[in-house]
């Protein structure tokens, strides 16, 4: 996301809180409000904003870190090969589990379309038995309920 | 935001190019462990962080994709994460319960060389969200969007912290060197 540059002049306020909070150096600054604030750095107050603000730039400065020493740098680069190994391995078999996923998704959609498709397509061997009428089945407990009618 | 610097090498490290593993290590190792040790105060510990902080990007190299933040954003998140979690297990305080309000109290006055190590302390007494603002921008050269993006505030709220911290650090470094 770039920001916009910011149109008109930069006042005192506005240069003494980038002042506070970035320090003295424009390069840290907003890169929207660089062009601007170079130009307010050139007047008497700017100048005097940005020596105050210098001063702790320069102990911030006095402060060192170590650099990495070899030993460590080896150690991180040792473990690199059996990480990215391991982990394309595990995505490996993701991508195996989930393509057996999908196989087995579209065998259950089959199956449930042909079912919504052909649903109880009767049989060619159906044969109709004694108690078998075209109105259904009238076993012995349709006798029955006509015996006690 | 514009291509990322560091996609191709991810993207690479993914595939498994050890000479691309070398240069990830040349390239943010440095970065890193300043972070963690500035952030941390202890170089022990930093290096722990920045080990563990590698770990994390040799597991997500063959899946990084470019989301909203920049890898070198992303690294710092995880970085950050990671001292968080160890100043936690330190003190025993929960991200809300570390304090916001700064010890500024002048520092003694330094004997001569000994100015390294004030300010080491004195960036250690700040709270640690402002500590953590000064350590992206200033000593990282984080953008204002890419520090903001990193501790997941506003650009406002970043500029807030920037300016508390400085404010506390001029006061506990204040000395005979002060205008």
């Amino acid at each position: 996301m770039a920001e916009k540059p910011l149109e008109g002049p930069m006042d005192a306020g506005r240069f003494a809180a980038l002042a506070d909070a970035y320090g003295g150096a424009l390069h840290r600054w907003p890169a929207a409000e660089q062009a601007t604030a170079m130009l307010f750095a050139d007047t008497d107050e700017g100048r005097a904003i940005l020596r105050r603000a210098e001063w702790l730039d320069a102990m911030l400065d006095r402060h060192r870190v170590e650099t990495p020493s070899p030993a460590l740098h080896r150690a991180i680069v040792a473990r690199a090969a059996t990480e990215v190994r391991q982990e394309r391995r595990r995505r490996f078999w993701w991508l195996g589990f989930g393509l057996a996923g999908v196989g087995l998704a579209g065998a259950v959609a089959g199956l449930a379309l042909v079912t919504v498709v052909a649903p109880n397509a009767p049989s060619d061997h159906y044969v109709m038995d004694a108690n078998a009428t075209s109105f259904g089945d009238a076993g012995p407990d349709a006798d029955q309920a006509e015996e006690d009618l | 935001m514009g291509a990322d610097p560091d996609e191709e090498l991810v993207r690479r490290i993914g595939a498994g190019d050890p000479a691309a593993v070398q240069a990830m290590v040349a390239r943010k190792l440095p970065r890193i462990l300043a972070l963690a040790a500035r952030m941390l105060g202890d170089a022990a510990e930093a290096e722990d962080v920045a080990q563990e902080t590698f770990v994390r990007i040799w597991r997500h190299a063959s899946g990084w994709r470019q989301g909203h933040a920049r890898f070198d954003t992303w690294i710092h998140r995880v970085a950050l994460n990671l001292c968080y979690d160890r100043l936690r297990r330190r003190r025993e305080w929960t991200m809300d319960e570390l304090p916001e309000v700064a010890d500024e109290a002048p520092l003694p006055d330094a004997m001569p060389g000994d100015e390294e190590r004030r300010v080491g302390q004195a960036l250690l007494r700040i709270a640690p969200r402002q500590r953590e603002a000064i350590v992206l921008v200033y000593y990282q050269e984080l953008s204002n969007i890419e520090a903001a993006g990193a501790m997941q505030v506003s650009v406002d709220a970043l500029e807030s912290l920037l300016a508390r911290g400085r404010r506390s650090l001029q006061a506990m470094l204040a000395g005979d060197g002060d205008d």
